[in-house]
């Protein structure tokens, strides 16, 4: 099974996966009790300006004809607009998923360097200081609220010793944000070159970064220390070990079979903070895409739910995709 | 290892021998045929080395085990004592009292509104409790019958196939979805309310306990023995029940009562956000988010007590799950019991 | 290439009669039960001659070894009971046991790897006179691979699933060695031909999982022999494989341990194979040696009950295997501390001494010890 296939065929299942998604979002979102059209136009609007808006905005139409409709935009790019925000749902979003993005890649990448170092050391002691602090970690780190943990933060860092910058939005308020090449505030500065603003970026990500970094790296050890764990007392491990080879060596093999495993969870984390990292935007005010989609379902405004999700899905399908290619290349097994 | 837990009658009782009985003491070791030790059942006198025993010697040994339990228990009984215990009326507003500090009167401070938090953080476990516990049952038995059945008529005839293969293609598509904003959509749908959050949380948990249903029903059906009781002629539903059921029961456990945990964290970021518990409801997430504009203005305790319990709670749930994980595997089971005394 | 049989029977005459072929020759004899009128045609070419000399100086030394598993609220199990063995160079030894019997731990611990929560409780293992248990992990991590190796079974799954197999044996040459990646490599490739796996340079790039069984096995003891160790242990590394692939696999272990000057520890639940090339036997219960013989002398003259049973066991003569098989619950593993013989459960000959006094291995024949207190041939 070549590269070329392995990729057309998850690219097929990818398609009516896809179609499922906007389905549900949309039936889902219609299911909203409460009329849009009331909350647009306020309580003081009159029947007929309610009604014409209905009208334009298709709302009479079945369901059916309104997601045909819905569909038909959609292939053309055309998510609608929000009533929230005036602008074209995609529009927001490529301001606002660069956002997500960002605060979660570096996230992320932050408790990968915690965890899977913390991981690979647990795995290796079975008791000792080392082990209760990483068994320790993982619990807590996956008790903690995150929402809760950046107020901490908040409190300690900003309140009490002064050493962030004011936790509202990416960048301070006074600056202009670069033009937008990218939409990370980080490449975009240093690409024209505006070391202010990417001070100010960097000032303003540490906290969201740290709190997500510190709370994601415990699946991330976990699931890298039960991963070594297991491939550690695997059959081969140990003859490895029955034929003399020094524990580096052997570590390495054991790290390069828990790869497929690391990188998975890692994917489904992404997956999970496009969406999920919206508590955290909402505390630092981040103006991400999660929180869009948020307020949209609490506002009853549809387009931006609906574009979100379509956005998300199709971001996760393909961290899944790239996922999958990377543990096809480790895996010999998986070209049979 | 496969074993059948339930019913597996103690050795002991089988050896007609009087001699027996300490050769049955001495007849340990690596047994692959023994399930959890059994209590002293009808009639047996067992105690010496039964479950319960060996259970609080694993305490006693392990005391991020029994730390786990005790939290638990705690929590429990605070959530079923709470009316008599509270000092304060949980959602009685006194604005005279707002934004105290703690002291000996509040012993965690008040709120902006003035209410006591103490007297909240411990009327909060009856609402965040309750709304896990039911949304994890109800998506734990949901989602395993689910999977035990498409795990069980997987490559089956036509329409049980296709059935299956549906079921497990919308399995994927729901969990394709960003998971809070799903939640956040569900409570949007049903209206805000205890029930909406259950509903979230059952809806969200179910597909992981569909998958591990499946898998544990997939991966024993390839066991040989199971070929053997079909030869025998058993039925497909004594089959689930002497095989499937009881060996997967230990992953489904371990798997809830992290879970409980998890989905305590999710109510509370649901409240967070406004789509969970109506305040002036008691629930941690609402009273971090009711705290949340005190905290930059430096008075941290609205926010930060309420969610040292939930970590508290949460934390303790995921150590029961971790050792219900160990005590329920017989190959981790006999590590632990080498080490303990 | 003839496969090897045992056929043998206890003729209602009172006369045993064993016979046992394989490619190095034919042994048949004939014997009463009390060793009177004992003819027997010796062993041609038969697993090798040992000079006295040699034999004087063990290669491996065994002393007592004890293992046990501890167990909450349980005695712990002796999975090796005081074992006694030396092994002189060049010599083949046979272990032969059931599964439980202790054999697999025994080959750990030689090793230094008993699996948890396994200890060694009392003992010594000397490899050349030196004291295995005095070294540190990383001296006793030299040793295994390059002084000392192990073959097992199952080999697709004891080889690992990402890497080629010419790398994984290149590996343990590269660490032992001292030569480089190249060298190793090299070396490698030789190996996989004296292994005698066809088109040995594609194989080199394969992955374990593309190989059949046998050739998986050739590739494990390619990894076991590429260091030439001194002694090698195989832990019932020929199970498992068809019994064509079987016989094959044995014949080039025993070209390659002969050719190498190496001692072996034969281990197997087959006693069949054990005649195949080993110079001596020992059959092992319930973590002790019950029995320890020359070949020629234990397939004559097999003394302990448990013995002749395995013997029975594959002789073609179910009357004969009724009578030496006591009927008995499931008592595999069961090592009762109370005294007396823990085979006495299954034992037709057992009287009320075996249930007092643990008997000790004591001389039977020159060269041939049994641990009983009736053996077979003797008046019960």
């Amino acid at each position: 099974m070549t590269f070329i296939r392995y990729i057309l065929r998850r690219l097929l299942y990818v398609a009516p996966q896809l179609f499922g998604i906007i389905l549900i979002s949309f039936m889902m979102v219609k299911l909203i009790p409460g009329d849009p059209v009331v909350m647009m136009l306020g309580p003081v609007a009159s029947q007929e300006s309610i009604e014409a808006l209905r009208e334009s905005m298709g709302f009479n139409k079945t369901l059916l004809q309104q997601f045909a409709i819905y569909f038909g935009n959609v292939l053309h790019g055309d998510f609608g607009t929000s009533w929230q925000t005036t602008r074209p749902v995609v529009e927001d979003l490529v301001v606002r998923f660069p956002a997500t993005l960002e605060l979660v890649t570096l996230g992320l990448l932050l408790a990968m360097l915690i965890g899977v170092p913390f991981g690979v050391l647990a795995a290796r002691h079975k008791s000792g200081p080392i082990r209760r602090f990483t068994d320790y970690y993982g619990l807590v780190a996956g008790a903690i609220p995150d929402f809760w943990l950046a107020l901490v933060f908040v409190y300690v860092f900003y309140t009490i010793f002064h050493i962030v910058p004011t936790p509202l939005g990416r960048v301070d308020m006074s600056l202009l944000t670069p033009p937008v090449v990218t939409g990370s505030y980080i490449i975009d500065s240093i690409l024209i070159g505006d070391f202010e603003v990417l001070g100010s970026t960097l000032g303003h990500l540490v906290l969201p970064v740290l709190t997500l970094g510190l709370i994601n790296a415990g699946p991330i050890l976990k699931v890298t220390q039960s991963t070594m764990e297991r491939v550690l007392t695997s059959d081969f491990i140990q003859y490895a070990e029955l034929s003399g080879l020094s524990p580096r060596t052997v570590l390495r093999q054991a790290v390069r079979n828990s790869l497929p495993s690391i990188v998975t969870i890692i994917s489904v984390l992404y997956g999970f903070l496009i969406g999920g990292a919206v508590l955290v935007e909402i505390v630092f005010s981040w103006g991400g895409a999660g929180q869009y989609a948020v307020q949209g379902v609490l506002n009853n405004d549809i387009n931006p739910v609906l574009g979100f999700v379509v956005f998300s899905a199709v971001l996760c399908l393909f961290i899944y995709l790239v996922v999958d290619l990377i543990c096809f290349t480790i895996d010999p097994r998986m070209r049979a | 290892m496969i074993v059948s837990a339930i019913g597996k009658p103690d050795r002991a009782q089988h050896l007609p021998d009087p001699a027996a009985a300490a050769d049955a003491q001495a007849s340990s070791g690596p047994a692959p045929t023994s399930g959890l030790p059994k209590e002293s059942g009808p009639g047996g006198r067992r105690t010496e080395t039964g479950a319960g025993s060996f259970f609080l010697a694993v305490l006693r040994n392990k005391p991020s085990f029994a730390f786990g339990y005790f939290i638990v228990a705690l929590v429990c009984l605070i959530a079923i004592f709470a009316p008599w215990i509270v000092p304060y009326d949980p959602m009685n507003a006194d604005p005279s009292q707002y934004l105290l500090s703690p002291r000996w009167s509040h012993p965690l401070g008040t709120d902006s509104t003035g209410m006591d938090i103490f007297s909240r953080v411990l009327y909060a476990p009856r609402i965040d409790l309750t709304i896990a516990l039911i949304g994890t049952l109800i998506s734990a038995s949901f989602g395993s019958f689910l999977g035990a059945i498409t795990g069980f008529y997987e490559g089956g005839r036509t329409w049980r196939k296709f059935s299956s293969a549906l079921v497990m293609r919308s399995a994927d598509v729901l969990q394709a979805f960003p998971v809070f904003v799903f939640a956040i959509a569900l409570v949007a749908v049903f209206g805000q309310g205890i029930s909406s959050v259950i509903a979230a949380i059952a809806f969200v948990n179910a597909p992981i306990y569909l998958r591990l249903m499946r898998s544990q029903v997939l991966s024993i059906r390839k066991m040989r023995y199971v070929e053997a009781a079909y030869v025998s002629g058993a039925s497909d539903l004594g089959i689930i029940m002497r095989h499937v059921i009881p060996n997967a029961i230990p992953a489904v456990l371990s798997q809830l009562s992290v879970n409980i945990g998890w989905s305590v964290l999710l109510t509370a970021g649901l409240s967070f956000v406004g789509a969970g518990v109506v305040a002036p409801l008691p629930e941690w997430g609402s009273m971090i988010s009711m705290g949340y504009q005190n905290i930059v203005t430096g008075q941290w305790w609205p926010s930060i007590f309420p969610g040292l319990a939930l970590g508290l709670t949460v934390f303790g749930f995921s150590l029961v799950g971790g050792s219900i994980e160990i005590l329920a595997d017989p190959a981790r089971r006999r590590v632990l019991a080498g080490t303990v005394k | 290439m003839t496969a090897r049989t045992i056929a043998g029977e206890f003729g209602s005459d009172g006369m045993i009669r064993v016979e046992a072929s394989g490619k190095e020759g034919h042994l048949a004899s004939e014997s009463t039960r009390d060793g009177r009128n004992s003819k027997s045609v010796a062993l041609s070419a038969f697993a090798g001659e040992v000079s006295t000399e040699q034999a004087k100086t063990p290669l491996i030394s065994i002393k007592d070894l004890t293992v046990g598993f501890p167990s909450y609220g349980k005695t712990t199990k002796r999975a090796v009971n005081g074992v006694s063995l030396d092994i002189p160079r060049g010599e083949v030894v046979g272990l032969v046991g059931e599964s439980g019997s202790g054999k697999s731990t025994l080959a750990r611990a030689m090793m230094g790897m008993v699996p948890p929560p396994g200890i060694v409780e009392g003992g010594i293992v000397s490899l050349d006179g030196l004291d295995l248990s005095t070294l540190n992990e990383k001296q006793m991590r030299a040793i295994r691979g390059r002084d000392l190796s192990m073959m097992v079974p199952n080999p697709r799954s004891e080889l690992n699933p990402l890497l080629t197999v010419g790398r994984q044996i290149s590996n343990v040459a590269h660490e032992h060695l001292g030569i480089s990646r190249k060298q190793a490599e090299a070396k490698a490739m030789e190996m996989l031909r004296s292994v005698r796996i066809s088109d040995a340079e594609r194989r080199f790039n394969a992955y374990p999982h593309e190989l059949s069984g046998g050739m998986a096995q050739r590739v494990i003891i390619a990894i076991a022999l590429i260091c030439s160790p001194r002694f090698i242990i195989s832990d019932d590394a020929t199970s498992g494989l068809d019994v064509t692939v079987q016989a094959q696999v044995l014949e080039l272990m025993s070209t390659l341990v002969r050719d190498r000057g190496a001692s072996m520890l034969f281990i197997t639940r087959d006693i069949g194979i054990a005649a195949h090339f080993c110079n001596r036997v020992a059959v092992m219960y319930a973590g002790e040696i019950v029995e320890i013989a020359d070949t020629q002398s234990f397939f004559e003259r097999p003394a302990h009950p448990y013995s002749v049973m395995l013997l029975s066991a594959f002789l073609h003569n179910p009357a004969l295997r009724a009578k030496w098989t006591k009927k008995a619950d499931d008592l595999s593993g069961a090592a009762p501390l109370s005294g007396g013989c823990p085979f006495r459960f299954r034992c037709v000959r057992a009287r009320e001494r075996c249930a007092v006094e643990h008997p000790k291995l004591s001389r039977f024949r020159p060269r041939h010890d049994v641990r009983c207190h009736f053996p077979v041939g003797t008046p019960s």
